[in-house]
This record gives structure tokens, sequence and C-alpha cells, in this order.
């Protein structure tokens, strides 16, 4: 197996060859927080929440680190300022679009939101895409795709009706975040609020920014990291 | 042959004579039947197998019936070999497909930068209460669909209107009144004509 | 049409046709381009048509119907040859007048001439016309020249050439060097050096390579890639083919899209022809290179102009872009080496190989050469498409080609580059235009459109108009765009309509800052730029909507309302009978009124008013 070695965050770190960098990371335990990544399926760099600096020839380009191939002597930094406010920035947009499910609550609470600029609005999808790839590229059953664009791109059967091809699987509710519901009881409208209670362990241990802690975080999320 | 021969004659060739017309007539309704629902077996002509003429095949249909009917999408999925749901999500993220068929009378707003500048808006907001209508709806008697592109490189002569491919230039919201009283009123005397 | 199986038989063909047209005596070019058609144009060649062979002049007077001009506000337009006059403003109606005088007697009808709209004074000849004349008009030239949908126009007015003279003694490899030394950079808007783009395509170990021209021109507002591609299709396709011969590619798609139907009409039929002739195809010429050319459609979406999502939807996919981390001149069309160039682009090429890397860039700055097309509109006099030496001022090209405020009120600030640019306010009009120079500024040059505003603009309203635009537009996959164009559009309209705050603004200047680095593709990156430029220059219209309540330009609907003035009101009824809502009341010849519960501020009877009556307070 030919495995190549990049920097991140300062440490070596060698990973086989065509492996993403978020891949990478997660596999040496630098937890770059990610929402639309599931570790069996591909990876299309929808919620920009695991992004990092890539520097190249002193210049950093910020990127998604699930679409960037890992490359030999690549210069990788996760938790600079600029990717911590950016981060807190996009988190905090999925809060207030969907702030009903524990996952994503968690997800915002863990990139640092603590409190929320924009009116609340009561979404039921933040469109992360792992019910779509389940059924296209788990399943082959091609029964949920997304369809239309920009504000009313949303997730949806053909004609918008259950097909008969539909495998029954179940695999689009089971690994959706929005399925996980706040320990408080689901927000009414209009009374939605970072609840901010069910927070992950990382941010009570301020100086653990980074490393993995077996968080509450992969509860939502099927995160298969503590299992290793 | 006696009296009753005649009459078994006579009663035979009526009934073919009768049944003979009835299946032609039947034939003559069944071709028109067919020829009213445009079939777009023509279009899959040489493009069968070949995922990557969904958008051409797709722009066809749209051509020929007006809309993408769902059984044409069904069609085209199977013909091409590509998932339904991809012929879904390809028919709904382009704006040249419509899903439903439209008005009989297209009208096409340009709300592009040079347009907006010299007041597409007012143009959008005469039609929204002349025709009691959002852009990208049709009226209810069919008459009229109303829609909105961005940019038609007309710039020059803004504000554009196109009015079913014919391009209509400087439009003010008078102008477009008039014109779609003008052809509310051909259409009435149509009708009444008919 | 005879195949051609050698170079040799081009260049017979070429003197033939000169030869044929030297007989002619005069030719009258009308313009049949887009523009020209939605002012009926067609009506005019017909009727001219008619009066040539009525008056007996079909022998001697040769009508070319072309491809678009650029000077659309004047059209129908029409150049009478030898002499250079130039009509506007046609109507059917002056075929007889025109046949009579100035074809069979070579008298000018005044009537008809052009009115230079600073000196009143009418222009005789298409040369004295200040907005020709202050321009550099390197590619738009050949416009007039040839009938686009005749292949011997174009071969008569040199066409292939250059074609020819790389086919029979330029290497690929001496191709790229050329156009890298002419300093050539892209002109759909990312202006990455073309010459850098071939050669890292080419040296890509892969057998099966593509070229693509990007004719999917979706800045609202320009119209240049339309008027080449109508007027001259057949100059886009000997540019491909000199890069795919650089390049190794052996198939060329042009992606035009469809709002633009005369466009795909003339690239089609040029291909075919072209085709017929034995120019594409196998064997081209008698030489070893085989390239053919497919014409392909947009399915009407922005985002499409973006590579990767034009990529996608040329393999008939939906156009979502995907992250470049790996670049299409690597893995492009199908997974393979593409290289992808603006029709603009393209244009330049044959010309660059005829004449020289060096004659390219003795135009220019050092960073921005040889010359850039520009759709100038808006509130200025001259509208139309402007095509000029890069590191002209910005200035000139406004007030010297455009004429300055076409309806008297003061220009403010000139938008660039569509909405993937920033607007320049009139006190930084004094800059030289190139590629660096506008992007330093917070503008760019994008494909070229450049509209115009002035004092009736808002610039909040603006920035909410593009906004709005990229929100339809965007193709919706990742977050910062779709969620944080709809959520700064959310803000903007909070402070157009009277509800913003100081701390809306800082958000608004964060999350901006936020979209244009986190986003996807192009798109998003480039979003918040109407907003950050807006921002940067007009600072004191936002802070007038914050924090007075007021809209200082008297665009943004809920901070105006609108007034029937007593002393100017006739009570004539118009705006009554035009208004949409019924909000005006008032008895005939008594001062109207206008219902402020009711009236939606859409502006119809101010400009229906022919008294200026109503005013906007």
């Amino acid at each position: 197996m030919q495995t190549v070695t990049l920097t991140i965050d300062g440490s070596p770190v060698r990973t086989a060859k065509g492996s993403s960098v978020l891949d990478a990371a997660l596999e040496w335990g630098i937890c770059i927080p990610h929402l639309c990544h599931v570790p069996s399926l591909k990876d299309t760099g929808a919620c920009r929440i695991c992004i990092v600096e890539n520097v190249r020839n002193g210049e950093s380009k910020v990127t998604a680190s699930c679409t960037l191939t890992a490359q030999e002597g690549m210069v990788i930094r996760t938790n600079t300022e600029k990717i911590q406010k950016f981060r807190r920035n996009i988190a905090e947009l999925l809060v207030a679009q969907a702030p009903n499910s524990k996952a994503i609550q968690d997800v915002a609470v863990r990139c640092g939101v603590k409190e929320v600029r924009y009116p609340f609005r009561n979404d039921n999808c933040i469109q992360c895409g792992r019910c779509v790839r389940y059924c296209t590229e788990m399943w082959r059953a091609n029964a949920l795709g997304f369809v239309g664009r920009g504000k009313n791109r949303r997730v949806e059967f053909p004609f918008a009706t259950r097909p008969d091809f539909c495998k029954n699987c179940g695999s689009c509710t089971l690994y959706c975040p929005m399925s996980v519901t706040p320990c408080g009881g689901p927000m009414k409208r209009g009374e939605e609020s970072l609840c901010g209670k069910c927070e992950s362990q990382t941010v009570t241990a301020p100086g653990m920014i980074g490393a993995c802690t077996r968080c509450d975080l992969g509860k939502g999320f099927q995160c298969t990291r503590h299992m290793l | 042959m006696n009296h009753w021969h005649y009459m078994c004659i006579l009663t035979a060739f009526t009934f073919i004579i009768l049944t003979g017309s009835q299946t032609l007539i039947n034939n003559k309704l069944m071709r028109e039947v067919r020829m009213s629902m445009p079939t777009i077996d023509p279009i899959l002509e040489g493009r069968r197998s070949q995922p990557g003429q969904l958008i051409e095949v797709l722009q066809d249909v749209q051509e020929i019936c007006g809309y993408i009917p769902a059984d044409a999408m069904k069609t085209v999925a199977k013909e091409l070999g590509v998932p339904l749901m991809e012929v879904y999500r390809v028919a709904n993220f382009y704006k040249a497909f419509t899903l439903k068929p439209r008005g009989k009378n297209v009208i096409t707003i340009c709300t592009g930068t040079a347009c907006h500048v010299r007041g597409s808006d007012l143009l959008i907001d005469q039609v929204k209460g002349q025709l009691q209508l959002e852009p990208g709806e049709t009226t209810k008697d069919g008459t009229f669909t109303v829609e909105c592109v961005n940019c038609l490189g007309a710039c020059a002569l803004a504000p554009i209107v196109v009015q079913n491919g014919s391009y209509l230039d400087h439009m003010t919201p008078g102008k477009l009144r008039r014109i779609i009283d003008k052809t509310r009123g051909a259409k009435r005397k149509e009708a009444s004509d008919a | 049409m005879r195949k051609l199986e050698h170079f040799e038989e081009l260049e017979t063909l070429r003197k033939k046709v000169v030869a044929q047209r030297g007989k002619i005596r005069s030719t009258v070019i009308i313009c049949g381009g887009s523009g020209c058609q939605a002012t009926r144009c067609l009506s005019v060649i017909d009727a001219v048509k008619k009066e040539i062979v009525k008056q007996g002049l079909d022998h001697e007077v040769l009508l070319r119907t072309t491809g678009c001009h650029g000077f659309c506000e004047q059209g129908p337009l029409m150049v009478v040859e030898p002499d250079n006059f130039f009509y506007c403003h046609l109507t059917a109606a002056d075929a007889q007048e025109i046949v009579s005088s100035t074809l069979k007697n070579g008298k000018v009808v005044d009537r008809l001439l052009y009115t230079d709209p600073l000196t009143g004074k009418k222009i005789k000849t298409e040369a004295e016309i200040p907005f020709y004349s202050a321009q550099y008009r390197q590619l738009l030239k050949y416009n007039k020249l040839l009938d686009p949908c005749s292949i011997e126009d174009y071969i008569a007015a040199g066409g292939y050439k250059a074609l020819a003279k790389t086919l029979t003694g330029i290497s690929p490899k001496a191709v790229i060097e050329e156009i890298k030394s002419s300093g050539l950079r892209g002109r759909g808007g990312g202006g990455f050096p073309t010459g850098r783009k071939w050669a890292e395509a080419r040296s890509v170990p892969e057998d099966e390579k593509y070229v693509v021209c990007n004719a999917d021109e979706g800045d609202p507002g320009a119209y240049m890639d339309r008027c080449v591609l109508e007027a001259n299709p057949h100059l886009v396709i000997e540019g491909m083919m000199i890069g795919a011969w650089a390049l190794g590619a052996r198939q060329g798609y042009v992606y035009v899209r469809k709002e633009y139907p005369l466009a795909v009409k003339h690239v089609k039929l040029a291909v075919k022809q072209a085709r017929e002739m034995g120019i594409l195809g196998e064997n081209i010429l008698g030489s070893s290179f085989c390239f053919d050319v497919e014409v392909a459609r947009g399915g009407g979406a922005f985002v499409c102009g973006e590579s990767t999502a034009l990529m996608a939807s040329l393999e008939g996919k939906v156009g979502e872009p995907r992250p470049k981390d790996i670049h299409t001149v690597k893995e492009g069309l199908w997974n393979k080496p593409t290289v992808l160039n603006n029709v603009e682009t393209w244009a330049n090429v044959p010309s660059i190989i005829l004449n020289g890397s060096g004659w390219f860039a003795s135009k220019g700055t050092r960073g921005s050469k040889g010359t850039k097309i520009f759709a100038l509109t808006g509130q200025v006099k001259n509208t139309g498409l402007v095509e000029i030496a890069m590191g002209t001022m910005l200035h000139d090209i406004i007030f010297k080609i455009g004429g300055g405020p076409k309806n008297g009120k003061a220009i403010k600030a000139v938008q660039a580059g569509g909405p993937s640019g920033g607007c320049l306010p009139v006190s930084k009009f004094d800059i030289p235009v190139d590629f660096d120079t506008l992007y330093k500024m917070g503008s760019m040059m994008g494909s070229g459109g450049m509209v115009v505003m002035d004092e009736g603009t808002c610039m909040v309203d603006l920035a909410k108009y593009f906004l709005k635009f990229l929100q339809d537009e965007s193709c919706g996959k990742c977050v910062p765009c779709r969620v944080g164009v709809d959520r700064m559009l959310e803000i903007v309209t909070d402070i157009a309509e009277g509800r913003g705050s100081r701390e809306q603004i800082s958000l608004l200047q964060e999350l901006a800052e936020t979209v244009a680095e986190t986003s996807l593709c192009a798109l998003g990156k480039t979003a918040p730029n109407p907003v950050l430029s807006t921002m940067r220059y007009f600072a004191d219209e936002y802070a007038a909507h914050v924090d007075e309540k007021r809209c200082p330009a008297g665009v943004c609907k809920e901070l105006i309302h609108y007034d029937i003035l007593a002393d100017k009101c006739t009570g004539c009824g118009v705006c009554l009978r035009s208004c949409p809502h019924d909000a005006i009341k008032g008895e005939k010849k008594t001062v109207h009124a206008i219902d402020e519960q009711i009236c939606r501020k859409c502006g119809i009877c101010v400009t229906e008013c022919k008294f200026d009556a109503i005013a906007v307070v």
C-alpha cells in the first residue's frame, strides 16, 4: 500500500495514497468537525464545516478537507482563528435554519456558536445529502435525489411519490441528522432557540479542541471513530 | 330465389356495410387520438442508450410537447439508460424545462441588469396587476403565461419583453398593458366568431 | 459545396471569391443581429431586396446581411459601400429612397443619417461616428465584412489562413509558446493566462482530450459573445481548431445558452458548412489533423457558465459544480484533460497566429494585453458593444465613447463584471481598464458587462437585485452559498425596507467575508462582491437607509411615497386609467390624488404622466 506524509497542525501524518485530508486527520485523532461526511460514502463537500487552510507557497487557501486529496508534503492547518470564525459562522447559519435537531445543535455548539444573530427558521432538512447518497451509492435504488435549484432545492422522490423501486431499507431515516430530536423535545415554531444544553464534552475542556474525546457529537451521526 | 332469400341477403349486406364503416370510423378516431399526443420516438432516434444526450433530448421534448410530460420522462429514462430520478432531477434543474403546459401566449420579461436599471420591475408589477399572476404562473383560462428570464443579450434596447418568440424593445408598463389587452381582445373575438 | 482536399485549394477558392466580389460596384450591408431583429430589421432587408430588383440594380449591387455590429440602439442600421454612408433607425418604407438616391445616384439621404447626441449634428460616414472612431475594433471590424451564413465570405475576408499556417508549419509546442508570449488572458471572467492553461493540459499523458467553447454568457447586461457568435462563428471555430491542434484533441464542443437562438443557428450552420468543405472532419485539408465540433444548448442556468458545471451539463447531468482542487485541465469533461475557454478568447487566437505574439502584446498594459469587448449599457447616451485596447481609461469609455449621462441625471457609478463583479463610483473613473486594476479596486473585468448608473439608481437596491439574481441561480449544493446568500438578501431587504440596524451592517460584512472564502465554486465565492463593493464605496447610502430610514435615490418602495403636484396636474386622468391597483382618484379636469393605503409604488403612473406632475418623495 502506497502512503503519503503530510503535515496537519504541525504534526506529520502518514496516510494511504488517495485518502482525503479529512480521513487522514480523523485516523490520527485530529477531529475536524464534519456533518455531511459519512465514512463509506463519497464526499461531496456540501456542508463546508470541515474547512481547513491549505498552505502553498506562502499562501493559504480555505478549502473543504473531505474533497481534498492528501498529497505528499501538504501543509494543513485545521484550527486557525480564521478557520474557527468561518466554521462558527457556517454552523450558525445551519442552526438558524434547522434548530430542531440535537445533532445540528451539537455541531453548532461544538464549533463555538454562542449566539444566533439571524431570525430562526424551522426547516426539516439541511441538505447534507446522506439519505441521497445511501440510496444511490449503497443501495443503488436511485429513489431519492436533490431536486430543484438554490432556495427551492429539496430532497424528493420522482414525482414526489415513493416509487415502487424504493427498497424500504430505512437508511434515509436512520442516518438523517434531523431525526435526532432535542432532549427537551421538539421546539415550537416561533420559540426556537440555541439550547446549548446538550453540548459535547470537548467544549467543556477548552485545551482539548481538535482532539477526539469520544464526544456525544458522534451519537447523531453514526460516527464510527469511537468504535476504533 | 324467393322473398325470404332477398331479405337475408339484404340484411347481411346492410350488416357488412354498417360494421365495415364502423371499423373505418374507429380507425380514423384512433389515428386522431394518436396524432394529438405527440410522439417522441423521432427525438430518441440515434440517441438510445446514450446518457450524455439527456439534456438535448429533453430540449426537443420541450419544443415538441410544450412541456415535459411525466410519461415522456419515463420513456426517456428507459430508452437512454438513465435512472428516472436523474431525468426528474435534470427536468427540474434547468429553467428551459417546464413541467406543466404553458398558456397560449407566453410573455417573457427580461430581468437582466440593463433592463432592471431601465425599469423592468415596473413591467413585472404591471403584469401582476393586470393578469393577477406571479412570474412562472399561467392564467386559469390558459391564455397567458408570464415568465422572467435573466438576460437575453439585447441590453441596448432595454427593457425587453418577448411575446411568443418576438422581441419587443423599449417597453413601458403602458405599452405592455395595451399589448395584453389587444391579445385578450383578439382571443375574445376568436371565441365569439367560432 | 465542393470538398477541399488540400490547402492550395483553399487559397484558390479564396482568390476566386475575392475576384468575384471585386466586380461589385456597391455593397449594402444591413445588420441582422438579434438586437436589430427586435427592431424589425427583417422587414427592412426584405424591402431593400425587392427594391434593388425592381430598380434593376441586382447585378451591380450586393446586399449583405451581417451579424450584430454592436450599436443596437440605432437599429435597424445599414452601411453603404464604397462611400461608407451610415443609416440608422430604418423602416421598410425607407427602402425605395435608399435604393433610388444612394445606390443609383450616389446621393446621401440626410434624414436617415446618425445624429451625434453631443453636438446635435448629422454624421455622414460610419468612420466619423465618435462611438466607433474612439474604439479599437480589432475583432468586431470583421462583423460587417461577412455574412455569417456564408463560409465563402469568411474565406474571402482571410478566414482559415491561420489554420492553414498552423497545420502546414507550426508544431503544437510552438503554438503554445506563441500564445504564452502574446500574454492572452481568458476573456470569460477569470483572466487566467491562456498559454499556461494549454501547456498544462498538453502535459497530461492522456490520449483523449477535449476543447470546449464557453458561450453560456449568463452575466445579465453582457452580450459580447452573442455578437461574436452571431456575426463571425467561423472565427471561433478556427480558434478552437488551432487550440485542438496544440493540445492533441480530436473533439470540440460549443456550449451556447438557449436564450441565444440565432447564435445557436449560426454556429450549427457554420459547423455544417465547414464539414461539407472538408475543414472539419478527418484529414483536414490533406493534413493528419482530425477534428470535429458539436454544438450543445444550455438549459437556462447561470451556474453552467462555471467550467465544472458546464462540463457536467455537457455530460447530460445537472449543472452542479464540483470542487476544483483537481483542475479541469487534468480531469475535466468525462474526467479527461479539457481546455475550456470563452468565445472571445478563442476568437483572438487566429490573429495571434497570423500576426505574431509581438503584435498582440504591443497593445494593452503590462499585465493585460490585447483588446477587450465590453457591453456598455444602462444610463448612457451611446449603448452598445465597445472594443478597446486594455488600459484605456474608464472615464473615456463612459464619457467619450458612451457620450455621458442619458437622462440628464448625473452618472453615479458603473457595475463592471456582472453579478460577480463590483461597482465603482464616478470618483474612481480615472483608472485604466485592465484585469489587475479593476480587481484591486474591488471590482472585476468579468466577461465584460458594464452597466452605468445615474442618481436615480439606489445602490442598496442594486445590491438587493444582484443577491436575488444569485439566489435564483445558485445550484444550492453548499451551505455558504445556498443559505449565506439567502441570509445576506434577508439583511439587505431589511435595510432597503427601513428595518435595518448598525449591527446588521457589521453582520452583513462578516457574513459576506465568510461566503466569499468558504463557498465551493466561483459563483458563491464572488456572490458577496456587489454587497462588499457597494458597502465600501456607498456606505453613506446604507447609512441613510439605516439611520434615517431614507432612500436618497428615491427607489426603495417602503421609504418613499408618491405625490401628485397640484400645480402641475391637469386632471387628464391618464394616471388614473393606467394604475393597475386603482389607487388614484379624481374627477376630470381636477387635481387627482393618490390613496397611500392602496398605492403599491409600482411607479407606472410616473412614467405615464405627460406633465411630470407626480413626484417621488
